[in-house]
C-alpha cells in the first residue's frame, strides 16, 4: 500500500501530486469496495465464535448492495468489522478489505486503502469523508445533550477545516433541505424530533462530506411503514443525484428490492446467495432466501401468503456439520447434513448460491419454487418512476 | 430468577478474602486477645515488642488486645445497621416502585428527605441526647445508624422494581390473584438480589464509617472497645503528635481494609448488574499470546495475523544465525 | 422539575427543624433537666431562663404552643444561647461558618473536578496499565477522612514541616485584608484541603469511571469514532453524558463529604463548624449542637439545589419535561 496518502487536509493537494507519481498504476477502478475472504470472530481460543465466515464481495461505484439475513446472521458484524468499528470482543481473523478512494478533483485516479492494515490515524481521515454510516436507532446515534446543528458543525470542522462558521452553517442548511427538513431543526435536541426526522438527520449527516460509500444498518427498522417508504424513496433519489455507493443492511428483503442493485443473503456468518436484486427476489435459488421472501409482505404488488422459516437462527457456537441451514431446510438431502456447499456460480450465470440443489449433482431435481426464471420487467428503475 | 454468581475476577477474590478475614476476626478475635483490653496492668506507652505486639496505651493497656476485641463491636454494629437499613430500604423501595401512585409519591418523598439530610450530623444530634447506657447498646446504635443510611438503597430499589413490575412473570402472578405483599416479596424481591446485595454492602460500609466517627468524637460508650474508641483515646492522649503510630495506625488501617474489601466485592456485583463493566471476552494472557493489544481501542477492531503468532525457531537455525 | 426539587428541600428543612424541636423533648431521661442542674453555677439566672424557654421547660405550655414559639424564634434567627460559651449560637456560628464553607466548598470543587477528569480517563483507557490505580483508589475511598487527615498531619506537618498546621492562620499575623494574613490563611488551609480532596476524590473517580464505561457502550460514542473525530472529541462525547449521573448523585455525596470534612477540621483544629461541633458534643452543649446541625443541613440543601440547577443546565431532556 502507498504510505499514508491521507495526511492532513492542508497538505492533501500536495500529497495527491505525490501519489500520482508514486502510483501511476492505480488507474480508474470500477469497484469502490473489495472484500476478500473476510473472517470475523468473537473472542479467541476455546470460546471463540466465528461470526463472519470467509466473505468475499465487491461493490461497484454508485451501486446499492443489499445485505439481508435474520438477526445473528452476521450482517451487521460484517460491516462494523469492515470499517474497524466492531467492538470487543470482536476480532478480525483474516482477509482484506480494500477501499478505493478517489482523489480530490480527479475521479479517474483512485488510491486503494486496506482498512484491515490501516493505522488509527489513516482510519480517522478516511472515516466520514469516504465512508459514513447510519445506524438503526438515530435516537441512540445522536448525542442526547447536543443540538443537532452541533453534530453537523463538528463533522465539517474536523474534515473541512477551510470552511468558515457561516459556510458550515450554510452547508448544514443545504444538507437538511436535501432530506426535506427545515433549517430550524438544527437548533433542536434529538429528543425533540420525531423518529423519521431523526433518521433523516442521520442521513443528511452521512452525506455531509460527499462520501463514496455510505453504510446503513437497518436504518428504517425502527420506523413506521409510511415513514419507511418515504425514506426509501428519498434514498433512491439522493443516490441517483449524488452517486454514492450504498450498503444497505436489513432483514426485510421486500424493502431491498425497492433500492438495491444487487443483494447478498447471509446465514450463520456466510453469504449463501448473491444475485441481482430483482432476480433474487423473483427467482430465489436458496431455500433460505425463499423463506426470507415469504416472511415479509411485498411493498408493491400482490398479496402473498406469509409462511416464514421454521426453526430459529442457529447458535454460532454450535453450528451443525455440513450446510448450516440444513436443520431448518425443507429440501435437505443426505449430502447437506455432512458436506457444506460452497458459494458457486450457477451454470454460466452471474449469480451464485451455496446450495447442493444447484451446485451439486446434476441428477438432483430442483423444486419448482427454486427454479423460476426472473422476468427483467421489474428492475428498480421502473419502481422509481412509480413515485416520481 | 437470576442467581447471583459473582464474576471471578481477582478484585472480587481479594475482596472476599479480606472481608472473610475480618469476619473470622469478629468471631474469634476476643478469644484470641492475649490480655483484657481494659486492664491497666502494664507499663504505659511501651513500644511494640514480643509481649505487646502493638505496644501499650498511656494507661498501660495492651493495644493488640484492643484491636482484636474491638473488631467485634465495629463489625457487629455495622452488620446490624446494614441489615436493618437494607430491610427498611427494601420495604420502602419495593413498595414505592410496585404500588406507584400516591404511595410512591409519599414514600419517595420520605426517602428523598432522608437522602438530603446529612447523615452523620443528624446521627451526632440524636446520639448526643441518648442516655449513656443506650450508647453502649449495639442494637440502639445500629438502628440509629440504619435510620440515616437506608434512603439511598430505597431509591435504587424503587427504580429497579419499577422496571420489573411490568414483566411477564409479575403480570402472571397478578392475574392468578396473588396478594400484593406476596408478589412483592416472592416474585419481585428475588430478582432484585444483585441490587440488594450491592445496597447491603454499601450500607455496611457507610455504617462502619458512621460508627467509627461517633466513637472517635466520644459519642459511644467508652466501656465498649471498638476501633473508633481506640482512635478516640489515641487522639485524646495526643498519640499522633507524640509519634506513637502503633496506637492509632492499626485501627485506622483495619477500618480502611474492611472498607476496601467490601468495595472490591461490590465491584463484582456492579459488573454483574451492568455487563458493560465486565472486561470484554479476552483475558490478558490470550491477548498477549495472540499479539493483540493490551487495551482494545474503540474504533480499531484488532486484527489477528497468522504472522503475529509466536514463531517457533528451530534450534539449529538459531545456531546458524549466531 | 426545579420547583419540585425546591419543594423537596423545603420539606426536608422543615423535617430537620422539627426533628430539632422534638428530639430533646422525646428522649428518655430528660437530658435538658439534667443539664440545667449541672450548669446552674456557671450561667446567670437570666441565661438559664432563656435556655429553659428554648426547650419549653417550666412554662407549662402545650407542645403545639411550644412548637410555634420555637418556630418564631427561628424565623428571627434566634438559635438559642450556647451553654458553655454563654453567647448566642447564631453569633458563634457566624464566625465559624465562613471557614467551613471556604474549606469544604473549595475542596469539594477540587475533588469533583479532579475526580471526574481522572474517572473519565480511567474509563476511557480501561484495560490499560492505569487500571492498577483502581485498588489504590478503593483503599483511599475506604479510609476515614479523619484518619487520613491525622496521618497527613503527622507526616507532612509535624515530621517534614512542609505545611503549617493547627489553626487556620498563623498566630503572629493580624487578621484583616492584609497580604500576610491572606497568605497565611492559604498556607494553613492547604493540608486540610489536600486531606479532604484525597479522601473524597476516589468516590467521584470510581463513579465516573463506571459511567464512562457505560457511556462508551452507547451508539453515539461509536458514531463519534465513525465520524473520524479526534480522540479527545470522542472522549468528550462520552464524558459529557457520563458526568450527568455524578451530578445527580451529588445530594448523597455532598452529605458524606461534609460529614467527613467536619472531622478533618477537628484534626487540624481548624476554627470551623466541625471543631465547634466536637466541643459542643464534649460539653453537651445542646443548643449549640442543634444550631450547628441546622446550619449544616441548610447548607447541604442549598448545595443540592445548586447541583440541581447545574444538572438542569447540562441535560436538555429534563428541561423539556419541565416545559410540558
Amino acid at each position: 500500500m502507498i504510505a499514508d496518502p491521507l495526511k492532513t487536509q492542508a497538505t492533501s493537494k500536495m500529497m495527491d501530486m505525490q501519489l500520482r507519481e508514486v502510483a501511476p498504476a492505480s488507474a480508474h477502478h470500477e469497484f469502490v469496495l473489495e472484500v476478500n475472504n473476510f473472517n470475523v470472530d468473537y473472542g479467541v481460543g476455546e470460546n471463540m465464535v466465528r461470526a463472519v465466515n470467509d466473505v468475499t464481495l465487491k461493490l461497484r461505484r454508485s451501486q446499492v448492495l443489499g445485505v439481508a439475513g435474520e438477526s445473528g446472521s452476521g450482517k451487521s458484524t460484517l460491516v462494523y468489522a469492515m470499517t474497524r468499528l466492531l467492538r470487543a470482543p470482536g476480532v478480525i481473523s483474516g482477509g482484506d478489505v480494500t477501499l478505493n478512494i478517489t482523489n480530490d478533483g480527479d475521479s479517474d485516479e483512485v488510491t486503494p486503502i486496506n482498512l484491515v492494515t490501516a493505522s488509527e490515524k489513516e482510519l480517522r481521515q478516511i472515516r466520514w469523508s469516504h465512508v459514513s454510516i447510519v445506524l438503526q436507532s438515530a435516537l441512540n446515534a445522536l448525542n442526547p445533550v447536543l443540538r443537532v446543528g452541533r453534530e453537523f458543525h463538528e463533522v465539517l470542522k474536523t474534515h473541512r477545516r477551510e470552511l468558515t462558521k457561516s459556510q458550515r452553517h450554510a452547508r448544514s442548511v443545504e444538507l437538511l433541505k436535501m432530506v426535506g427538513l427545515n433549517e430550524d431543526r438544527l437548533a433542536r435536541f434529538p429528543h425533540e424530533l420525531s423518529g423519521g426526522q431523526r433518521q433523516r438527520i442521520m442521513i443528511a449527516l452521512a452525506l455531509a462530506l460527499d462520501p463514496e460509500l455510505v453504510i446503513m444498518d437497518e436504518p428504517t427498522t425502527a420506523l413506521d411503514v409510511v415513514t419507511q417508504r418515504e425514506i426509501i424513496n428519498e434514498l433512491n433519489e439522493l443516490r441517483s443525484r449524488y452517486g454514492f455507493a450504498l450498503i444497505f443492511i436489513t432483514h426485510d428483503l421486500s424493502l431491498l428490492i425497492e433500492l438495491a442493485d444487487e443483494i447478498v443473503v447471509m446465514y450463520a456468518g456466510a453469504i449463501i446467495e448473491r444475485a441481482g436484486a430483482s432476480e433474487l427476489y423473483e427467482a430465489p435459488r436458496h431455500p433460505y432466501t425463499l423463506g426470507l421472501i415469504n416472511s415479509f409482505p411485498p411493498m408493491h404488488g400482490d398479496r402473498r401468503e406469509l409462511t416464514g422459516i421454521p426453526g430459529s437462527p442457529p447458535d454460532l457456537a454450535e453450528l451443525p456439520e455440513g450446510c448450516s441451514f440444513a436443520p431448518r431446510c425443507p429440501y435437505a438431502m443426505a449430502r447437506c447434513l455432512h458436506e457444506a456447499p460452497a458459494l458457486l456460480n450457477i451454470g454460466d450465470s452471474d449469480r451464485s448460491v451455496a446450495c447442493w440443489l444447484h451446485t451439486g449433482d446434476s441428477s438432483v431435481t430442483v423444486p419448482v419454487e427454486l427454479s423460476r426464471s426472473s422476468s427483467p420487467s421489474r428492475a428498480h428503475v421502473t419502481v422509481l418512476q412509480d413515485h416520481t | 430468577m437470576r442467581s447471583l454468581r459473582l464474576p471471578r475476577s481477582p478484585k472480587v477474590i481479594i475482596g472476599l478474602v479480606i472481608v472473610g478475614f475480618f469476619i473470622i476476626m469478629t468471631v474469634i478475635g476476643p478469644w484470641l486477645a492475649p490480655y483484657d483490653p481494659s486492664s491497666t496492668a502494664f507499663a504505659p506507652l511501651l513500644s511494640p515488642s514480643a509481649h505487646h505486639w502493638l505496644g501499650t496505651t498511656s494507661l498501660g493497656q495492651d493495644i493488640f488486645s484492643q484491636l482484636l476485641v474491638g473488631a467485634r463491636a465495629t463489625m457487629v454494629v455495622a452488620l446490624l445497621a446494614g441489615l436493618a437499613a437494607t430491610i427498611l430500604s427494601m420495604t420502602v423501595g419495593i413498595a414505592a416502585g410496585y404500588l406507584g401512585g400516591w404511595s410512591d409519591e409519599g414514600l419517595s418523598l420520605v426517602s428523598n428527605v432522608f437522602l438530603a439530610i446529612p447523615g452523620v450530623p443528624l446521627l451526632i444530634v440524636i446520639d448526643s441526647y441518648l442516655p449513656v447506657n443506650s450508647r453502649s447498646n449495639f442494637f440502639v446504635i445500629g438502628l440509629i445508624i440504619s435510620l440515616t443510611g437506608w434512603a439511598w438503597g430505597a431509591r435504587v430499589l424503587r427504580a429497579q422494581t419499577m422496571s420489573l413490575r411490568n414483566r411477564d412473570f409479575v403480570e402472571a402472578a397478578r392475574i392468578i390473584g396473588e396478594k400484593r405483599t406476596r408478589i412483592m416479596f416472592t416474585e419481585v424481591a428475588p430478582n432484585l438480589l444483585p441490587v440488594l446485595a450491592s445496597s447491603f454492602l454499601f450500607t455496611v460500609l457507610y455504617s462502619i464509617g458512621a460508627y467509627v466517627t461517633l466513637a472517635y468524637i466520644g459519642l459511644t460508650s467508652t466501656a465498649v472497645w471498638n476501633w473508633g474508641t481506640m482512635l478516640y483515646w489515641a487522639q485524646a492522649n495526643n498519640a499522633p503528635l507524640s509519634g506513637e503510630w502503633y496506637w492509632f495506625v492499626p485501627p485506622g488501617i483495619c477500618i480502611a481494609l474492611v472498607g476496601t474489601g467490601l468495595a472490591l466485592v461490590n465491584f463484582g456485583i456492579d459488573e454483574f448488574i451492568n455487563p458493560r463493566l465486565r472486561a470484554g471476552g479476552l483475558t490478558a494472557r490470550q491477548r498477549r499470546q495472540l499479539g493483540l493489544p493490551r487495551r482494545i481501542r474503540l474504533g480499531l477492531t484488532p486484527v489477528l495475523h497468522a504472522s503475529s503468532k509466536p514463531k517457533i525457531v528451530p534450534a539449529h537455525a538459531k545456531l546458524v544465525s549466531q | 422539575m426545579l420547583a419540585r426539587r425546591l419543594l423537596l428541600y423545603i420539606v426536608t428543612a422543615w423535617v430537620a427543624i422539627t426533628a430539632n424541636f422534638l428530639l430533646p423533648r422525646m428522649m428518655p431521661g430528660n437530658p435538658i433537666q439534667t443539664l440545667i442542674g449541672k450548669i446552674t453555677n456557671t450561667v446567670t439566672p437570666e441565661e438559664i431562663r432563656a435556655i429553659r424557654l428554648s426547650f419549653g421547660l417550666g412554662f407549662h405550655q402545650g407542645l403545639v404552643a411550644q412548637y410555634f414559639t420555637y418556630l418564631t424564634q427561628l424565623v428571627h434567627g434566634n438559635l438559642g444561647i450556647s451553654i458553655t460559651l454563654g453567647a448566642p449560637v447564631s453569633s458563634i456560628l457566624r464566625e465559624a461558618v465562613p471557614w467551613t464553607v471556604g474549606l469544604i466548598g473549595l475542596s469539594t470543587i477540587f475533588s469533583f473536578a479532579i475526580g471526574t477528569f481522572g474517572g473519565a480517563l480511567l474509563g476511557w483507557t480501561r484495560g490499560s496499565r492505569l487500571d492498577s490505580l483502581i485498588p489504590t483508589a478503593t483503599f483511599f475511598q475506604a479510609v476515614p477522612y479523619f484518619f487520613l487527615a491525622t496521618v497527613m498531619l503527622l507526616l507532612f506537618g509535624s515530621d517534614l514541616h512542609w505545611f503549617p498546621v493547627l489553626g487556620a492562620y498563623s498566630p503572629t499575623v493580624t487578621q484583616g485584608w492584609n497580604l500576610a494574613y491572606i497568605e497565611s490563611v492559604i498556607r494553613y488551609g492547604e493540608l486540610p484541603l489536600i486531606a479532604i480532596v484525597l479522601s473524597s476524590l476516589a468516590g467521584w473517580m470510581l463513579g465516573m469511571r463506571n459511567m464512562m464505561i457505560t457511556m462508551i457502550g452507547e451508539d453515539f460514542v461509536l458514531m463519534a469514532v465513525a465520524k473520524g473525530l479526534p480522540r479527545r472529541k470522542v472522549i468528550w462525547h462520552a464524558a459529557r453524558n457520563a458526568i450527568l449521573p455524578s451530578i445527580a448523585n451529588l445530594s448523597l455525596a455532598i452529605g458524606l463529604v461534609v460529614s467527613g470534612a467536619l472531622l478533618v477540621e477537628l484534626v487540624f483544629n481548624y476554627p470551623g463548624v466541625g471543631d465547634l461541633l466536637l466541643q459542643a458534643v464534649l460539653n453537651e452543649d445542646y443548643p449549640l449542637i442543634q444550631g450547628i446541625f441546622l446550619v449544616i443541613t441548610l447548607a447541604v440543601l442549598a448545595a443540592n439545589f445548586l447541583a440541581d440547577i447545574v444538572y438542569l443546565w447540562l441535560d436538555p431532556r429534563t428541561r423539556t419535561v419541565a416545559a410540558v
